[in-house]
Protein backbone atom coordinates (compact mmCIF):
# COMPACT_ATOMS: atom_id res chain seq x y z
CA UNK A 1 0.00 0.00 0.00
CA UNK A 2 1.18 3.54 -0.87
CA UNK A 3 0.97 6.16 1.80
CA UNK A 4 -1.75 9.02 0.23
CA UNK A 5 1.63 11.53 0.99
CA UNK A 6 4.07 9.47 -0.70
CA UNK A 7 1.89 9.07 -4.15
CA UNK A 8 1.42 13.17 -4.43
CA UNK A 9 5.16 13.13 -3.94
CA UNK A 10 5.31 10.98 -7.47
CA UNK A 11 2.45 12.48 -9.00
CA UNK A 12 4.35 15.99 -8.47
CA UNK A 13 7.54 15.20 -9.78
CA UNK A 14 6.45 13.05 -12.67
CA UNK A 15 4.40 15.91 -13.52
CA UNK A 16 7.51 18.37 -13.27
CA UNK A 17 9.04 16.13 -15.52
CA UNK A 18 6.22 16.23 -17.65
CA UNK A 19 6.14 19.72 -17.88
CA UNK A 20 9.98 20.17 -18.88
CA UNK A 21 9.20 17.72 -21.70
CA UNK A 22 6.52 19.50 -22.83
CA UNK A 23 9.05 22.36 -22.56
CA UNK A 24 11.71 21.19 -25.26
CA UNK A 25 9.09 19.27 -27.06
CA UNK A 26 6.95 20.38 -30.16
CA UNK A 27 5.05 22.53 -28.86
CA UNK A 28 7.76 24.48 -26.41
CA UNK A 29 5.15 25.26 -24.05
CA UNK A 30 6.64 27.14 -21.34
CA UNK A 31 6.04 25.88 -17.74
CA UNK A 32 4.86 28.44 -16.11
CA UNK A 33 2.20 28.60 -18.98
CA UNK A 34 1.56 24.90 -18.56
CA UNK A 35 1.80 24.65 -14.69
CA UNK A 36 -2.29 25.32 -14.30
CA UNK A 37 -3.05 22.63 -16.48
CA UNK A 38 -0.88 20.11 -15.15
CA UNK A 39 -2.07 20.98 -11.36
CA UNK A 40 -5.76 20.24 -13.11
CA UNK A 41 -4.67 16.42 -14.67
CA UNK A 42 -3.13 16.00 -10.89
CA UNK A 43 -5.75 16.62 -9.00
CA UNK A 44 -7.80 14.39 -11.06
CA UNK A 45 -5.20 11.74 -10.78
CA UNK A 46 -4.83 12.32 -7.40
CA UNK A 47 -8.79 11.99 -6.33
CA UNK A 48 -9.08 8.88 -9.16
CA UNK A 49 -6.39 6.84 -7.60
CA UNK A 50 -7.61 8.01 -3.95
CA UNK A 51 -11.58 6.61 -5.21
CA UNK A 52 -9.23 2.93 -6.03
CA UNK A 53 -8.11 3.01 -3.05
CA UNK A 54 -10.59 3.79 -0.95
CA UNK A 55 -13.51 2.55 -2.81
CA UNK A 56 -14.52 -1.34 -1.74
CA UNK A 57 -14.96 -2.06 -5.51
CA UNK A 58 -11.42 -3.51 -7.05
CA UNK A 59 -11.11 -1.39 -9.98
CA UNK A 60 -7.59 -0.32 -11.00
CA UNK A 61 -6.79 3.80 -10.70
CA UNK A 62 -7.33 4.26 -14.72
CA UNK A 63 -10.94 3.61 -14.65
CA UNK A 64 -11.46 5.95 -11.80
CA UNK A 65 -8.91 8.66 -13.53
CA UNK A 66 -9.68 8.52 -17.15
CA UNK A 67 -13.70 8.82 -15.97
CA UNK A 68 -12.86 11.85 -13.59
CA UNK A 69 -11.17 12.88 -16.90
CA UNK A 70 -13.99 12.82 -19.14
CA UNK A 71 -16.19 14.11 -16.55
CA UNK A 72 -14.34 17.02 -16.23
CA UNK A 73 -14.00 18.02 -19.98
CA UNK A 74 -17.75 17.28 -21.38
CA UNK A 75 -19.80 20.21 -22.71
CA UNK A 76 -22.09 19.68 -20.34
CA UNK A 77 -19.63 20.14 -17.19
CA UNK A 78 -20.08 24.18 -16.00
CA UNK A 79 -16.52 25.06 -15.96
CA UNK A 80 -15.51 22.81 -19.02
CA UNK A 81 -14.10 25.39 -21.20
CA UNK A 82 -11.80 26.94 -18.56
CA UNK A 83 -10.35 23.07 -17.89
CA UNK A 84 -9.91 22.75 -21.43
CA UNK A 85 -7.91 25.75 -21.89
CA UNK A 86 -5.62 24.85 -19.56
CA UNK A 87 -5.25 21.08 -20.09
CA UNK A 88 -4.78 22.11 -23.73
CA UNK A 89 -1.42 23.79 -22.70
CA UNK A 90 -0.40 20.36 -22.05
CA UNK A 91 0.59 17.88 -24.74
CA UNK A 92 -0.64 14.46 -25.13
CA UNK A 93 2.63 13.00 -26.75
CA UNK A 94 4.46 15.35 -23.52
CA UNK A 95 2.72 12.83 -20.97
CA UNK A 96 3.82 9.74 -22.63
CA UNK A 97 7.41 10.00 -22.47
CA UNK A 98 8.37 9.41 -19.13
CA UNK A 99 5.75 6.63 -18.69
CA UNK A 100 7.72 4.70 -21.18
CA UNK A 101 10.99 6.00 -19.68
CA UNK A 102 10.14 4.09 -16.49
CA UNK A 103 9.28 0.80 -18.61
CA UNK A 104 12.23 0.99 -20.50
CA UNK A 105 14.14 1.20 -17.11
CA UNK A 106 11.92 -1.53 -15.90
CA UNK A 107 12.32 -3.71 -18.74
CA UNK A 108 16.10 -3.58 -18.94
CA UNK A 109 16.04 -6.30 -16.19
CA UNK A 110 14.31 -8.25 -18.62
CA UNK A 111 15.76 -7.66 -21.93
CA UNK A 112 17.61 -10.68 -22.79
CA UNK A 113 13.75 -12.47 -22.30
CA UNK A 114 12.85 -9.52 -24.41
CA UNK A 115 15.32 -10.19 -27.26
CA UNK A 116 13.87 -13.58 -27.08
CA UNK A 117 10.18 -12.54 -28.71
CA UNK A 118 12.05 -11.76 -31.67
CA UNK A 119 10.68 -11.78 -34.84
CA UNK A 120 7.74 -14.20 -33.43
CA UNK A 121 6.20 -10.77 -31.68
CA UNK A 122 6.42 -9.31 -35.20
CA UNK A 123 4.14 -11.97 -36.81
CA UNK A 124 1.67 -11.75 -33.79
CA UNK A 125 1.94 -7.98 -34.15
CA UNK A 126 1.01 -8.01 -37.94
CA UNK A 127 -2.03 -10.22 -37.31
CA UNK A 128 -3.20 -8.50 -34.21
CA UNK A 129 -3.69 -5.65 -36.56
CA UNK A 130 -5.27 -7.50 -39.45
CA UNK A 131 -7.57 -8.91 -36.70
CA UNK A 132 -8.48 -5.82 -35.40
CA UNK A 133 -9.38 -4.09 -38.79
CA UNK A 134 -11.17 -7.08 -40.23
CA UNK A 135 -13.21 -7.78 -36.78
CA UNK A 136 -14.37 -4.24 -36.89
CA UNK A 137 -15.29 -4.35 -40.87
CA UNK A 138 -17.15 -7.95 -40.65
CA UNK A 139 -19.26 -6.13 -37.31
CA UNK A 140 -19.88 -2.63 -39.09
CA UNK A 141 -21.18 -4.23 -42.02
CA UNK A 142 -23.67 -6.88 -40.30
CA UNK A 143 -24.77 -4.19 -38.51
CA UNK A 144 -24.93 -1.73 -40.84
CA UNK A 145 -27.02 -4.35 -42.52
CA UNK A 146 -29.09 -5.57 -39.78
CA UNK A 147 -30.41 -1.70 -39.17
CA UNK A 148 -31.17 -0.79 -42.24
CA UNK A 149 -28.49 1.49 -43.97
CA UNK A 150 -27.24 -0.31 -46.67
CA UNK B 1 4.56 -3.15 8.30
CA UNK B 2 7.62 -1.26 9.60
CA UNK B 3 9.35 -3.70 6.36
CA UNK B 4 6.85 -2.83 3.93
CA UNK B 5 7.32 0.96 4.97
CA UNK B 6 11.14 0.62 4.15
CA UNK B 7 10.41 -0.59 1.09
CA UNK B 8 7.77 2.32 -0.20
CA UNK B 9 10.51 4.37 0.99
CA UNK B 10 13.26 3.13 -1.46
CA UNK B 11 11.24 2.93 -4.54
CA UNK B 12 9.52 6.24 -3.63
CA UNK B 13 12.34 8.15 -3.04
CA UNK B 14 14.80 7.07 -5.52
CA UNK B 15 16.05 10.49 -6.68
CA UNK B 16 18.53 8.67 -9.12
CA UNK B 17 15.83 7.36 -11.01
CA UNK B 18 13.74 10.36 -11.00
CA UNK B 19 16.93 12.01 -12.32
CA UNK B 20 17.50 9.38 -15.45
CA UNK B 21 13.75 9.70 -16.50
CA UNK B 22 13.96 13.14 -16.41
CA UNK B 23 17.32 13.21 -18.68
CA UNK B 24 15.71 10.37 -21.02
CA UNK B 25 12.36 12.27 -20.96
CA UNK B 26 14.66 15.61 -22.57
CA UNK B 27 16.75 13.72 -24.87
CA UNK B 28 13.47 12.35 -26.28
CA UNK B 29 11.83 15.31 -26.58
CA UNK B 30 14.64 17.24 -28.09
CA UNK B 31 15.34 14.31 -31.08
CA UNK B 32 11.42 15.02 -31.49
CA UNK B 33 8.38 13.31 -33.79
CA UNK B 34 10.56 12.23 -37.01
CA UNK B 35 8.28 10.86 -39.78
CA UNK B 36 9.21 9.15 -42.75
CA UNK B 37 6.68 7.72 -45.91
CA UNK B 38 7.06 4.24 -46.60
CA UNK B 39 4.95 3.40 -49.71
CA UNK B 40 0.77 4.55 -49.19
CA UNK B 41 2.07 5.20 -45.25
CA UNK B 42 4.28 7.00 -43.05
CA UNK B 43 6.41 5.74 -40.17
CA UNK B 44 5.88 8.17 -36.90
CA UNK B 45 9.08 7.72 -34.82
CA UNK B 46 7.82 9.40 -31.24
CA UNK B 47 9.76 10.86 -28.39
CA UNK B 48 8.24 7.83 -26.26
CA UNK B 49 10.41 5.22 -28.31
CA UNK B 50 13.39 6.94 -27.75
CA UNK B 51 13.06 6.89 -23.91
CA UNK B 52 11.58 3.86 -24.25
CA UNK B 53 14.53 1.90 -26.02
CA UNK B 54 17.67 4.07 -24.25
CA UNK B 55 15.58 3.14 -20.79
CA UNK B 56 16.00 -0.61 -21.83
CA UNK B 57 20.13 -0.52 -22.19
CA UNK B 58 21.00 1.38 -18.78
CA UNK B 59 20.81 -1.11 -16.91
CA UNK B 60 24.40 -2.82 -15.54
CA UNK B 61 25.33 -5.22 -18.94
CA UNK B 62 25.05 -2.02 -21.22
CA UNK B 63 25.54 1.56 -20.46
CA UNK B 64 25.71 0.94 -16.61
CA UNK B 65 23.56 3.65 -15.46
CA UNK B 66 20.88 2.12 -13.92
CA UNK B 67 21.37 -0.20 -11.08
CA UNK B 68 19.43 -3.34 -10.33
CA UNK B 69 17.58 -1.19 -7.75
CA UNK B 70 16.84 1.13 -10.18
CA UNK B 71 15.22 -1.40 -12.75
CA UNK B 72 13.32 -2.35 -9.62
CA UNK B 73 11.77 0.80 -8.40
CA UNK B 74 11.16 1.48 -11.89
CA UNK B 75 8.21 -0.70 -12.55
CA UNK B 76 5.62 0.46 -9.66
CA UNK B 77 6.56 4.03 -10.55
CA UNK B 78 5.22 2.97 -14.17
CA UNK B 79 1.70 2.66 -12.66
CA UNK B 80 1.60 5.70 -10.99
CA UNK B 81 3.23 7.82 -13.50
CA UNK B 82 0.96 6.44 -16.37
CA UNK B 83 -2.07 7.83 -14.80
CA UNK B 84 -1.41 11.62 -15.42
CA UNK B 85 -1.38 10.27 -19.45
CA UNK B 86 -4.88 8.77 -18.72
CA UNK B 87 -6.01 11.99 -17.34
CA UNK B 88 -4.92 14.15 -20.34
CA UNK B 89 -7.28 11.67 -22.14
CA UNK B 90 -10.04 11.69 -20.54
CA UNK B 91 -10.15 15.28 -21.08
CA UNK B 92 -9.45 14.62 -24.92
CA UNK B 93 -12.24 12.74 -25.05
CA UNK B 94 -14.72 14.55 -22.62
CA UNK B 95 -15.37 17.39 -25.68
CA UNK B 96 -16.29 14.67 -28.08
CA UNK B 97 -19.13 12.90 -25.77
CA UNK B 98 -21.69 14.35 -28.37
CA UNK B 99 -20.63 13.37 -31.30
CA UNK B 100 -20.48 9.76 -29.59
CA UNK B 101 -23.57 10.02 -28.59
CA UNK B 102 -24.68 10.77 -32.07
CA UNK B 103 -23.09 8.57 -33.69
CA UNK B 104 -25.31 5.34 -33.74
CA UNK B 105 -25.29 2.04 -32.12
CA UNK B 106 -23.42 0.33 -35.45
CA UNK B 107 -20.56 2.72 -34.41
CA UNK B 108 -20.30 0.99 -30.58
CA UNK B 109 -21.20 -2.36 -31.94
CA UNK B 110 -18.50 -2.63 -33.69
CA UNK B 111 -16.03 -2.00 -30.92
CA UNK B 112 -16.59 -5.39 -30.07
CA UNK B 113 -14.93 -6.06 -33.56
CA UNK B 114 -11.41 -5.29 -31.66
CA UNK B 115 -11.70 -8.28 -30.31
CA UNK B 116 -11.49 -9.95 -33.88
CA UNK B 117 -7.42 -9.02 -32.76
CA UNK B 118 -8.19 -11.79 -30.00
CA UNK B 119 -9.84 -14.14 -32.04
CA UNK B 120 -6.98 -14.13 -35.10
CA UNK B 121 -3.88 -13.29 -33.35
CA UNK B 122 -4.26 -15.75 -30.20
CA UNK B 123 -4.00 -19.17 -32.03
CA UNK B 124 -0.84 -17.92 -33.85
CA UNK B 125 1.03 -16.15 -31.08
CA UNK B 126 0.06 -19.66 -29.40
CA UNK B 127 1.38 -21.75 -32.31
CA UNK B 128 4.39 -19.53 -32.13
CA UNK B 129 5.45 -20.55 -28.75
CA UNK B 130 4.55 -17.63 -26.44
CA UNK B 131 2.72 -18.33 -23.40
CA UNK B 132 1.76 -15.93 -21.15
CA UNK B 133 3.22 -13.03 -23.03
CA UNK B 134 0.24 -14.13 -25.57
CA UNK B 135 -1.86 -12.15 -23.05
CA UNK B 136 -0.78 -8.74 -23.66
CA UNK B 137 0.44 -9.12 -27.20
CA UNK B 138 -2.81 -10.02 -28.39
CA UNK B 139 -5.87 -8.70 -25.95
CA UNK B 140 -5.77 -5.68 -27.73
CA UNK B 141 -4.02 -3.65 -30.53
CA UNK B 142 -1.30 -2.52 -28.35
CA UNK B 143 -1.65 1.31 -27.52
CA UNK B 144 -1.07 3.53 -24.76
CA UNK B 145 -4.01 2.70 -23.02
CA UNK B 146 -3.28 -1.31 -23.19
CA UNK B 147 0.35 -0.32 -21.40
CA UNK B 148 -1.43 1.17 -18.71
CA UNK B 149 -4.02 -1.47 -18.42
CA UNK B 150 -1.22 -4.61 -18.63
CA UNK B 151 1.27 -2.34 -16.35
CA UNK B 152 -1.36 -2.12 -14.20
CA UNK B 153 -2.95 -5.17 -13.85
CA UNK B 154 0.68 -7.75 -14.37
CA UNK B 155 3.25 -4.89 -14.37
CA UNK B 156 5.52 -4.22 -17.65
CA UNK B 157 8.24 -6.61 -16.60
CA UNK B 158 6.02 -9.68 -16.90
CA UNK B 159 5.65 -11.83 -19.46
CA UNK B 160 2.13 -10.59 -20.45
CA UNK B 161 3.95 -6.68 -20.18
CA UNK B 162 6.84 -7.83 -22.81
CA UNK B 163 3.70 -9.28 -24.89
CA UNK B 164 1.97 -5.67 -24.95
CA UNK B 165 5.46 -4.08 -25.41
CA UNK B 166 6.46 -5.87 -28.28
CA UNK B 167 3.08 -5.44 -29.88
CA UNK B 168 3.37 -2.05 -29.23
CA UNK B 169 6.88 -1.27 -30.95
CA UNK B 170 6.18 -2.73 -33.57
CA UNK B 171 3.02 -0.47 -34.02
CA UNK B 172 4.58 2.59 -32.99
CA UNK B 173 7.42 1.32 -35.86
CA UNK B 174 5.56 0.32 -38.48
CA UNK B 175 1.71 -0.04 -37.67
CA UNK B 176 0.57 2.85 -39.75
CA UNK B 177 2.72 1.38 -42.89
CA UNK B 178 0.78 -2.04 -41.91
CA UNK B 179 -2.81 -0.52 -41.46
CA UNK B 180 -2.26 1.68 -45.13
CA UNK B 181 -1.78 -1.28 -47.26
CA UNK B 182 -4.37 -3.28 -45.52
CA UNK B 183 -6.81 -1.11 -45.34
CA UNK B 184 -6.13 -0.01 -49.12
CA UNK B 185 -6.34 -3.67 -49.86
CA UNK B 186 -9.31 -4.73 -48.21
CA UNK B 187 -10.76 -1.74 -49.61
CA UNK B 188 -10.52 -2.14 -53.13
CA UNK B 189 -12.21 -5.70 -52.52
CA UNK B 190 -15.32 -4.56 -52.94
CA UNK B 191 -16.45 -7.13 -50.05
CA UNK B 192 -17.58 -4.42 -47.48
CA UNK B 193 -19.58 -1.12 -47.93
CA UNK B 194 -17.26 2.23 -47.30
CA UNK B 195 -18.97 2.42 -44.05
CA UNK B 196 -17.85 -0.15 -42.66
CA UNK B 197 -14.49 -0.04 -44.07
CA UNK B 198 -14.05 3.51 -42.62
CA UNK B 199 -15.26 1.99 -39.02
CA UNK B 200 -12.40 -0.61 -39.16
CA UNK B 201 -10.09 2.31 -39.79
CA UNK B 202 -10.68 4.07 -36.90
CA UNK B 203 -8.69 1.52 -34.29
CA UNK B 204 -7.91 4.18 -31.58
CA UNK B 205 -4.46 5.51 -33.00
CA UNK B 206 -3.94 8.42 -34.82
CA UNK B 207 -1.46 7.73 -37.03
CA UNK B 208 -2.69 4.36 -37.63
CA UNK B 209 -6.46 5.71 -38.46
CA UNK B 210 -4.93 8.48 -40.78
CA UNK B 211 -3.56 6.06 -42.75
CA UNK B 212 -5.92 3.02 -42.88
CA UNK B 213 -8.50 5.85 -43.57
CA UNK B 214 -5.94 7.94 -45.78
CA UNK B 215 -5.64 4.60 -47.89
CA UNK B 216 -9.25 3.33 -47.47
CA UNK B 217 -10.39 6.92 -49.49
CA UNK B 218 -7.84 6.84 -51.77
CA UNK B 219 -9.08 3.36 -52.87
CA UNK B 220 -12.77 4.54 -53.04
CA UNK B 221 -12.38 8.10 -54.36
CA UNK B 222 -16.09 8.73 -54.88
CA UNK B 223 -17.48 7.95 -51.00
CA UNK B 224 -13.83 9.35 -50.08
CA UNK B 225 -15.92 11.71 -47.17
CA UNK B 226 -17.61 9.04 -46.19
CA UNK B 227 -15.23 6.80 -45.47
CA UNK B 228 -12.93 9.38 -43.31
CA UNK B 229 -15.72 10.49 -41.66
CA UNK B 230 -16.75 7.41 -40.27
CA UNK B 231 -12.52 6.55 -39.38
CA UNK B 232 -12.45 9.72 -37.16
CA UNK B 233 -15.77 8.96 -35.05
CA UNK B 234 -14.79 5.14 -34.99
CA UNK B 235 -11.51 6.32 -33.91
CA UNK B 236 -13.24 8.88 -31.16
CA UNK B 237 -15.11 5.75 -30.53
CA UNK B 238 -12.16 3.73 -29.64
CA UNK B 239 -10.49 5.96 -27.47
CA UNK B 240 -13.60 6.34 -25.24
CA UNK B 241 -14.54 3.08 -25.18
CA UNK B 242 -11.49 1.29 -25.40
CA UNK B 243 -10.13 1.18 -22.15
CA UNK B 244 -13.05 -0.52 -20.49
CA UNK B 245 -13.42 -3.00 -23.74
CA UNK B 246 -10.01 -4.08 -22.68
CA UNK B 247 -10.16 -4.52 -18.69
CA UNK B 248 -13.39 -6.13 -18.50
CA UNK B 249 -13.74 -7.82 -22.05
CA UNK B 250 -10.14 -8.22 -23.68
CA UNK B 251 -8.08 -9.19 -20.68
CA UNK B 252 -10.58 -11.61 -19.18
CA UNK B 253 -11.63 -13.22 -22.53
CA UNK B 254 -7.79 -13.90 -23.39
CA UNK B 255 -7.09 -15.45 -20.31
CA UNK B 256 -9.83 -17.73 -21.09
CA UNK B 257 -8.70 -18.74 -24.59
CA UNK B 258 -5.22 -18.84 -23.82
CA UNK B 259 -6.40 -21.62 -21.27
CA UNK B 260 -8.52 -23.01 -24.05
CA UNK B 261 -6.00 -22.95 -26.67
CA UNK B 262 -3.48 -24.63 -24.13
CA UNK B 263 -6.10 -26.93 -22.81
CA UNK B 264 -5.66 -25.62 -19.51
CA UNK B 265 -1.78 -25.20 -19.49
CA UNK B 266 -1.49 -22.08 -18.84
Amino acid sequence: MIKPMHAIQIFVIVGLITLVGNWVGMDQINPIDAAMGMLILLVLVFIGWWLSQALPINLPPIVFVSILGILATTPWTPGSAWILSHTGNISFLATTTPVLAFAGISIGKDLDKFMELGWRIIVVALVVFTGTFLGSAVIAQVMLRLTGQI
Amino acid sequence: MAENEVVERQFTHNWKLYGIVLVLTIIGELIGVRSFRVGPGTALLLPMLYALVIGMFLGPRFIKIASERDMSDASPLIVLSVLILVAKLGTTIGPNIPQLIGAGPALLMQEFGNLGTLILAMPVAVLLGFKREAIGATFSNAREGALAIIGDVYGLDSPEGRGVLGVYICGTLFGAIYNGIMSGFVASLNVFHPMAIGMASGVGSASMMSAAGGAAAAALPESADLVLTFAAASNLVTSATGLYMMIFIGIPLANFYLRVLTGGRE
